[in-house]
């Protein structure tokens, strides 16, 4: 560890100033930019602020949100997770499946999560009993899990009629759709887990120094199997819900989400590099790639430009998380 | 320490008559290795000479081929670091084990971190105010200081933190603390800082094994050295009477153990 070497006090009490400020900082940024976004938006977009177009976002913003989190458990360790949209397309068809058959919706439900969270823990198993790296095993899983997605739907929409499980995503609580509050009693449970409990600081722990928590006793293993069995489990929910929505399954849902989960979770504040991140900063992430893709939609941009942004905003603050590294490295 | 506490006491730890090879590699051939309470013991010897199979062997990494290990005079086996560290034994490693994103008492509680009592530690809760209150207060048990101990570890100096990673070991290690090179990499005031640590934790009544490639640290810190040379324990010293030269003859073979024992007194009262 070279940076044991250290300077004079004087340059050693700047980067910590420097680290403290850093979070507080990103935080409030990231809540400028949201709520600029949304008053230029309310200005220039006709419609920004019609209840019909809040619900949407806040629909929408439940799907991503909730993988957005999963991917959040996994970037904390210094992982990454490839495979939700994948997962969230492969659990939306194996749920419509399996109601278009007529199995009733708790079990259908149930099953789905279970199949979904078993595969995450089979990435888990990849990643630390093999020793594969993340992004390899996620990668071939999005490959395989969309590939089976697209056999089992045959290429084409499911169907399977209406009933409780597509009124429970049209309808509202309180005024506010009922897929948000799913989404706000996940992120709450995410972020008790996370940033109070043993086990969420054992993720933490993981993504700053993997050996270290090792030989501090920590059981590293289960924690790797937990966190990718976690974000599996949310892709899972998020593509029960989806498939709720749209009252169908589609073959195709999913695709490319795994950018607006990363880029989500990185623009709130985690880092690829580990040990950084908050359910609260990837809310707010979730919350400023939803208001950026429906502004620019109302503004009748093309969609890929939202697309174009999201992508240059992700490398974006990589770049400058690793500029925040280099510099606290060298300090 | 006295003649007497020393002709009574039981080794805290103690190896004995323990050999390891790798393949056809002889790491350590027949080695006694014993500390006493209250005393740091210093491990030297050039590169090769078997410290760290030792030391791995004694702290739970890896198991002797033939030998015993004995904890207050009882045979141990330990499987696993986590026999050692739960039968009392920490190490403190020359990487830091430390979790640089994380703050001070993070890191001392580190894999054994407090939990809320009732029902919230049933769901796992931290204690985190629990944690803050007995890491500040142990850190000034030890005299570390630390602006503040709700700092990230990666912005103290080299210094802290290897005060922080022997505080953490000290803390769990209510019979031995072994550490791996503690001043490798520090600066001539930095690593001041950690021998003097390490002189408090001895006075604190926790027995140090203290393993240095630096002699002037050794000799300034230690009450007792224990030579190895290819596997084989040549010698052990006195810090008080020995010389640095005789300490560097012995680590390299070029004066016998039998001769320096002659120049500076034998092994019966190295440790007067």
């Amino acid at each position: 560890m070279s940076q044991l070497v250290t300077g004079a006090p004087a340059e050693r009490r700047a980067p910590g100033r420097f680290q403290l400020g850093w979070d507080v900082a990103l935080r409030l940024g990231l809540l400028s930019i949201v709520i600029i976004l949304a008053i230029v938006f309310t200005l220039t977009a006709p419609g920004f602020l019609s209840a019909q177009n809040l619900e949407n976002n806040e629909r929408q913003m439940a799907v991503i949100g909730i993988l957005a989190i999963g991917e959040t458990f996994v970037i904390i360790t210094a992982g990454i997770d490839l495979s939700v949209g994948s997962m969230l397309g492969f659990s939306g068809i194996l749920a419509a499946l399996a109601l278009g058959h007529g199995m009733p919706i708790p079990l259908a439900i149930v099953g789905v999560l279970v199949i979904a969270t078993l595969l995450g823990l089979f990435s888990g198993v990849l990643i630390d009993t093999a020793s594969l790296p993340p992004f390899i095993v996620t990668l071939g899983m999005l490959g395989i899990l969309r590939g089976f997605t697209q056999i089992f739907g045959n290429g084409q929409q499911i169907a399977f009629g209406n009933s409780p499980f597509t009124d429970f995503a049209a309808n509202n609580f309180l005024g506010i759709p009922q897929l948000f509050w799913v989404l706000v009693v996940i992120a709450l449970v995410a972020a008790y887990l996370l940033h109070c409990t043993r086990r969420g600081r054992h993720v933490f722990a993981i993504g700053s120094n993997l050996e270290g928590a090792r030989r501090a006793g920590i059981n590293v293993r289960a924690m790797t199997f937990l966190v990718y069995g976690v974000s599996a489990l949310l892709a899972g929910i998020a593509g029960v819900l989806l498939t709720a929505r749209q009252a169908q399954g589609d073959p195709n849902a999913g695709t490319g989400y795994e950018l607006d989960a990363i880029a989500a979770a990185v623009l709130g504040g985690a880092s690829l590099f580990g040990a950084r991140g908050s359910i609260l900063g990837t809310f707010l992430g979730v919350l400023l790639v939803q208001i950026l893709t429906n502004g620019l939609n109302l503004l009748n941009f093309d969609p890929q430009v939202a697309r174009i942004a999201e992508g240059a905003l992700l490398i974006l603050f990589v770049y400058i998380d690793h500029w925040r590294k280099r510099r606290l490295a060298t300090a | 320490m006295t003649q007497e506490a020393q002709t009574s006491a039981v080794p805290v730890l103690a190896a004995s008559d323990v050999s390891k090879r790798f393949g056809s590699v002889v790491a350590l051939q027949h080695i006694d290795f014993e500390v006493y309470p209250g005393e740091i013991v210093a491990l030297i010897g050039d590169n090769g000479a078997g410290k760290s199979t030792l030391i791995k062997i004694l702290s739970g990494t890896l198991a002797p081929d033939s030998g015993t290990l004995l904890m207050n005079g009882k045979p141990v086996k330990f499987a696993s670091p986590r026999d050692a560290r739960e039968a009392g034994i920490e190490t403190v490693y020359q990487d830091l084990a430390l979790a640089p994103d994380l703050d001070v008492p993070a890191n001392l509680f580190l894999g054994r971190e407090l939990r809320r009592a009732g029902i919230l530690g049933m769901f796992d809760m931290l204690d985190v105010r629990a944690m803050r209150t007995r890491a500040q207060s142990h850190l000034d048990t030890l005299g570390v200081k630390i602006k503040s101990i709700d700092q990230r570890v990666d912005t103290l100096s080299g210094g802290q933190r290897q005060s922080v990673a022997v505080s953490r070991s000290v803390f769990w290690g209510r019979d031995v603390v072994i550490m791996d090179e503690p001043t490798a990499a520090l600066s001539v005031a930095q690593s001041a800082l950690v021998i003097e640590l390490i002189k408090r934790v001895r006075a604190g009544g926790t027995p140090v094994v203290l393993i240095s490639h630096n002699l002037p640290h050794v000799f300034e810190a230690a009450d007792r050295m224990i030579v190895l040379r290819h596997g084989s324990r040549v010698g052990s010293l006195d810090p008080k009477t020995a010389t640095m030269e005789q300490a560097v003859s012995l680590m390299t073979g070029a004066l016998a153990a039998t001769d320096l024992r002659a120049a500076a007194a034998g092994e019966a009262d190295d440790r007067g």
